[in-house]
């Protein structure tokens, strides 16, 4: 393998050592391009009080080419298919080497806060989300708490 | 074959040729006749039964065609006797000399007077009844070796422990004579021996060993003495005799062993062929001939098979009869005279202990002789200089001062010793400095490959048994034979021409010049001549009267330079000359009318005339194309119009390659005195060094066969030890070579320069360069794998060469691809190709370009990049403390820091990977920070004015081909950190050099930097002014020398610039090495700094590799045609992997 450019590893100890709220991120003890995600549901969302479980894995050509991420926790979301899978434009065409791990769990956080129905990778759920919006906010937290629901110690 | 063999015997004192021979030895021989005791005669039982009936008319003139002088009476005589007989001829012509003296009486011919003694002592009988035996002579033959063969001589006996094949009825007697044969006549040598001249198969097969008077197979002898046999029954040039010695005294059965005498014999045939030999003229022809043909085919000849395996033979035939040359003739002849000699050099018979040496040897298999030459390491070409430097005698040397009158200039210590040494060459002792030990003029001196022997004692069974007192046939003590070759001489050779004049091989800088221009100031003139004509008062030379001499310029040296040092060697003439009577003159280009009236007809001819080795060669190729062929080169005027005092070629490795017409032109100059300087007399192979030798006319190895047997053909045979002895004793006389690192008597080295620092600055292409590289390499690697898999990569190495040539040019700048360039050689044929290739280039050139000129950055647009950034940051603050948002790196290095129009920054390497990125997946280009549209011409950098100020400007790193941009940055730094310094910039594309000078006159204003180029183009005179005005030093701007490498790589001394630029690598890493030297040489006094541009990951990456392997094995060792072959395809895969 490799070697793990720079930038990843910087990345990654900042990650640790200056976490961004409601997020965590580490790496993989066998792969350090391979990370374990968690995103807190965001305030005031169908999510809220949901904690997502994520995986994200920079490709050789990170930072060039964008992160892969997907949800492993199931989730009710327009832009979020089944298979975790999501629509996000800076993973896709919008990604900027600029970018980094933090930004794009933060975007991802965003989209939690704000789905876009519009640009549908859920066709069932978007439709739902459009026809239906409060219904489909019920499901997506009744989804929250059955999937992803905060263990508490 | 056989029937030769079993002649012999009978030419053992044959006096056929008697009739020049003043007096036959006539009793001696009869003498032996009479003593042959034991031979038994009349074993006539198992004659052959069929007779053939020939008429007599046919008999006798058969007979009378082989020996004409014999009478007709006698013929008939003859013919009643044997016309029965099976062989009647042969048997009749055996009764014919065996009864010479009747026939003489009843012929009374005067020519049959002389030969009377006919048969060898061994076989012999006084009577007839040995016909049997006889039948066996071959008759024909025999009358033209008998005619060549005058004597045979005793050199040694060998105990020899043969092997029974056929079983005997009854014992052998002791004393039985018995002779060798071949079972199989005219056996292909390549059949026995493979293509390095091993043996391939037991020898022992091919010997047998026959009774001499039944004509019966007995035995066979051990490997190791048939090994010795086989190729030496050959000719007569040796001749053996066997007596049975021993066999237990009962009848063999096979594989019984027996112990025979085996007598060895040298025959005059063997010193006659000498002799042959010697006659140059005839020697040469055939030799040149192998010559040519050898040097094309890696493989033996059979002919050149049989003389190695034949030279072989007589080594170990010379080492198993213990036979020694002579080491001391003086105390040897002294010993002889007094009586004590004692030496015993044959091998005591009744010794047990060599009895026994040579029973255990039997049947062993011989790997091969002592002689056989352990193979050599390549490296040992170091280990020749060293040798061929002896610094031991140059310690000795004492130191020549020459006279300040004359030459202005001080010497270095090592330099006085030169002048001693090089005064010795030319036999000037009396102005040479002396310690007392001066060397001795040996006139007959012997050739170093020649061994001195003695004739040993005559112990052979004959000499000792039968007539009881050893033959002494000569008076000679003495005689000589070369073991290198198999020649043998009566005659003492000696080297008769003692050439003056030498080899001067001291390394680059250490003043080859200067040590010359001190020889010619001290010794101007030939002093026989002038001396000569102050008796004679006017001058009536010979040569006057002979007008197939050249008249004799004696008081004038020629010295040969290549064009780029013209100019230098006046100067320096001008520098050393002390003495008004002295003057140089430059011939060049017709400017003198009459050389040879100048020369010879006026009162005070030049004392150098210094010419170029083109004039050399073109006024030799006119008289040439006027003159026939083989013709001595002559002309009424020119410089072959006259016979030189002294000749110095200066480089004269140039030389080297003896088929060149320079080279050529050079051989047909004449002088008294010859001087080649050189500091790398060996440019790629051993042969180099024979042409520095012809030129020299250093006999006897000036002439080509001899140069071959001794040197080349070893050298190919992988005998490198014996290459390089006798290489060392060709030039240890004639070749004085210091190195910078020797160190003089006080233990200091020779020359003490500042230090020197090369370093390599490895680069990236730009885009537009690497696009064309990428495509050119992908071409160049499809025809090394189609080559490759076919297995003719050799067949297409030029186009692979193209190829290569291609990628380096790309390396240094896409427009050099197509240019017309004097140092592109083997492309001759590529260049089709290129043709081919050249529109498919164009269009991915043209690609790169229209996205520049879309693209242009204009100035205003720049302005106001600039302007936005300035906005944004405070440079002083902001500059040093940058993060590239794709690296994360913080900060970026400040000369790496490049903006975007947008004003975001970045690695330099960073957005270049960034835009490659983008590229290959045709996404577009936008900024990563802001998502503004970017480009890759449209990009800024930051530029430090002082310490703490920063200016932006465009970033054009990747317009500019990479080592343009860095080389005008270097230049840039140095013209900032110190005014007014040299450059010297070499590259061996002189293309490339017009290229960089305009560029670099772009670059920088004429105030700022001024540029010189010189290269072949360039007529003398220009030469000359550009590198006078290049030395002058303007501490206001700095001057910029472009070189070309093959112009200007040798001798130029350009010590007053301390920095050089290396544009492109060589193959050659001593190239390099002599280019740097240009400027690390004696006169330097700063310290030397000189970079080395090479692409990353490019053939030139590759290129540095090979040269550390060549540096490592020896880049001037691989003269061996298939080891050349073999590593010039490593390299190609090397640079291709």
């Amino acid at each position: 393998m490799a070697s793990l450019p720079k930038r990843i590893i910087k990345e990654t100890e900042r990650l640790i050592s200056d976490p961004v709220p409601g997020i965590t991120a580490e790496p993989h003890e066998d792969n350090l391009r391979y990370f374990n995600v968690t995103v807190e549901g965001p305030a005031g969302s169908p999510y809220e009080n949901g904690i997502f479980q994520l995986e994200l894995y920079l490709p050789d050509d990170y930072p060039m080419e964008a992160p892969k991420v997907r949800f492993l926790t199931k989730i009710y979301h327009p832009n979020i298919d089944r298979l975790g899978r999501i629509c996000l434009d800076v993973l896709k065409t919008n990604w900027s080497p600029a970018l980094q791990i933090r930004t794009v769990l933060l975007s991802v956080q965003a989209l939690l806060a704000s789905p876009n129905p519009n640009d549908p990778l859920a066709n069932d759920v978007a439709e739902e989300w459009i026809q239906n919006e409060a219904g489909a906010k019920a499901t997506a937290r009744e989804w929250t708490q059955k999937y992803a629901k905060k263990v508490e110690n | 074959m056989e029937t030769e063999q079993e002649e012999k015997p009978r030419y053992f004192k044959d006096e056929f040729d008697s009739s020049l021979e003043p007096k036959p030895d006539f009793s001696q021989a009869l003498g032996n006749q009479s003593s042959f005791l034991f031979s038994s005669h009349g074993d006539k039982d198992n004659e052959a039964e069929e007779i053939i009936d020939q008429p007599k008319d046919i008999f006798i003139a058969e007979l009378r065609r082989i020996i004409p002088e014999m009478s007709m009476a006698f013929a008939e005589e003859l013919y009643e006797k044997f016309y029965e007989s099976e062989d009647n001829i042969s048997n009749a012509i055996a009764y014919y000399f065996e009864h010479l003296d009747e026939a003489q009486i009843s012929q009374s011919s005067p020519t049959a007077t002389s030969p009377a003694v006919t048969q060898s002592s061994m076989l012999s009988s006084p009577l007839p009844p040995s016909l049997k035996r006889k039948k066996d002579y071959g008759y024909r033959e025999s009358k033209r070796l008998k005619n060549t063969l005058r004597w045979k001589r005793f050199i040694g006996s060998l105990q020899v422990t043969a092997m029974a094949t056929r079983p005997t009825v009854r014992p052998l007697k002791y004393g039985s004579g018995l002779k060798l044969s071949k079972t199989v006549s005219n056996l292909s040598p390549s059949k026995l021996y493979d293509p390095s001249g091993k043996r391939k198969t037991v020898m022992a097969n091919y010997v047998r060993i026959f009774d001499l008077q039944t004509d019966r197979e007995i035995g066979k002898v051990s490997e190791d003495i048939a090994q010795i046999i086989y190729p030496l029954l050959d000719n007569d040039e040796l001749d053996f005799e066997i007596t049975l010695i021993f066999c237990n005294n009962k009848r063999l059965s096979i594989g019984d062993s027996f112990i025979l005498q085996l007598d060895c014999f040298l025959t005059s045939l063997m010193f006659d062929k000498m002799n042959l030999q010697s006659n140059s003229s005839s020697f040469e022809t055939p030799l040149r001939a192998s010559w040519d043909n050898s040097s094309r085919s890696i493989l033996e000849t059979d002919e050149e098979l049989k003389n190695r395996s034949r030279k072989l033979a007589l080594l170990s035939l010379f080492d198993k009869l213990k036979v020694k040359p002579v080491l001391n003739e003086g105390e040897l002849l002294e010993k002889i005279a007094n009586g004590s000699d004692n030496t015993e050099e044959v091998i005591d018979l009744e010794d047990d202990e060599s009895f026994e040496q040579l029973m255990s040897q039997d049947y062993q298999e011989d790997d091969g002789t002592q002689h056989q030459e352990d193979a050599m390491n390549l490296n040992q070409l170091k280990t020749f200089y060293s040798a061929a430097q002896s610094s031991e005698s140059l310690k000795d040397l004492p130191e020549t001062e020459p006279s300040k009158d004359i030459f202005k200039l001080d010497l270095r210590r090592y330099q006085k010793q030169g002048l001693t040494w090089m005064l010795r060459r030319e036999h000037e002792y009396a102005k040479a400095a002396s310690n007392g030990d001066d060397p001795q003029v040996d006139g007959s001196m012997m050739n170093p490959l020649w061994k001195q022997f003695r004739w040993p004692k005559d112990m052979s069974w004959t000499a000792q048994k039968i007539t009881g007192n050893p033959i002494e046939l000569h008076d000679d003590i003495f005689f000589y034979a070369n073991l290198h070759t198999g020649e043998f001489s009566e005659e003492k050779p000696v080297l008769k021409t003692i050439m003056k004049g030498g080899i001067l091989s001291d390394e680059m800088g250490l003043g080859k010049t200067i040590s010359t221009l001190a020889l010619i100031l001290s010794c101007p003139y030939d002093s026989e001549v002038v001396d000569k004509k102050l008796f004679k008062g006017e001058e009536d030379d010979i040569r006057e009267t002979q007008p197939h001499l050249k008249p004799y310029a004696s008081k004038t040296t020629l010295i040969v330079v290549p064009m780029s040092l013209l100019n230098q060697w006046n100067t320096e003439f001008n520098k050393a000359n002390n003495s008004s009577d002295m003057r140089s003159e430059i011939y060049y280009g017709g400017n003198v009318s009459s050389l040879k009236k100048l020369l010879t007809k006026t009162h005070n001819p030049p004392t150098v005339v210094i010419t170029t080795y083109g004039i050399v060669q073109s006024e030799w190729s006119k008289i040439f194309k006027k003159q026939n062929i083989g013709a001595e080169i002559q002309s009424s005027s020119g410089l072959f119009s006259v016979d030189f005092y002294r000749i110095v070629i200066d480089e004269g490795h140039t030389i080297r390659n003896r088929t060149t017409l320079t080279s050529k032109a050079i051989m047909d100059l004449t002088s008294k005195c010859k001087w080649v300087l050189t500091g790398t007399p060996i440019i790629n192979r051993l042969d180099d060094l024979y042409s520095l030798v012809r030129f020299l006319k250093l006999e006897p190895w000036s002439q080509i066969g001899y140069w071959k047997m001794f040197v080349s053909t070893p050298f190919e045979n992988k005998n490198f030890k014996q290459a390089f002895d006798v290489v060392n004793a060709i030039l240890e006389p004639v070749l004085l070579r210091r190195t910078k690192q020797m160190k003089d008597i006080d233990g200091k080295p020779l020359v003490e320069l500042p230090p020197k620092e090369v370093i390599v600055e490895r680069l990236k292409l730009s885009k537009a360069q690497n696009a064309v590289y990428k495509y050119l390499l992908d071409r160049a690697e499809q025809s090394v794998i189609l080559g490759l898999a076919r297995g003719d990569l050799l067949k297409q190495y030029s186009t692979i060469l193209v190829h290569i040539l291609r990628l380096r040019q790309v390396c240094c700048d896409v427009k050099l691809i197509g240019a017309q360039d004097e140092n592109d050689e083997d492309i001759s044929q590529g260049n089709q190709q290129l043709i081919k290739d050249s529109s498919e280039l164009d269009k991915i050139l043209k690609n790169t370009d229209t996205d520049v000129s879309n693209n242009a950055f204009s100035k205003e647009d720049i302005d106001n990049a600039i302007d936005r950034i300035m906005k944004k940051y405070n440079p002083q603050i902001d500059f040093p403390a940058l993060e590239c948002s794709i690296c994360t790196t913080d900060p970026i290095p400040l000369d790496k820091i490049v903006f975007t129009e947008c004003g975001h920054p970045f690695c330099e390497s960073c957005i270049e990977e960034y835009f490659e990125f983008q590229a290959g997946k045709n996404l577009e280009l936008k900024c990563p920070n802001c998502r503004e549209q970017i480009n890759s011409n449209r990009l800024l950098t930051v530029e430090k004015i002082e310490a703490e100020t920063f200016k932006l400007k465009h970033y054009e790193n990747n317009l500019k081909p990479a080592k343009l941009s860095a080389l005008l940055k270097h230049l840039q730094l140095l013209q900032d950190s110190s005014a007014g310094e040299q450059v010297v910039i070499f590259s061996q594309f002189s293309s490339y050099l017009d290229i960089l000078e305009d560029e670099l006159k772009e670059a920088f204003p004429t105030d700022v930097a001024k540029i010189y180029k010189f290269d072949g183009r360039l007529s003398l005179k220009e030469r000359s002014t550009v590198l006078q005005d290049f030395q002058i030093k303007d501490l206001s701007r700095q001057k910029i020398l472009l070189l070309s490498l093959k112009a200007g790589g040798v001798g130029l001394n350009l010590t007053c610039a301390s920095h050089a630029y290396m544009m492109d690598p060589w193959w050659s890493p001593s190239m390099e090495d002599q280019a740097i030297d240009r400027i690390h040489r004696i006169g330097q006094t700063n310290n030397v700094k000189v970079v080395r541009f090479i692409i990353e990951n490019s053939i030139e990456e590759k290129m540095l590799r090979i040269q550390e392997r060549k540096r490592t094995i020896g880049e001037a060792m691989d003269a061996d045609e298939d080891e050349r072959r073999k590593r010039r395809i490593e390299e190609i895969k090397m640079l291709f992997e």
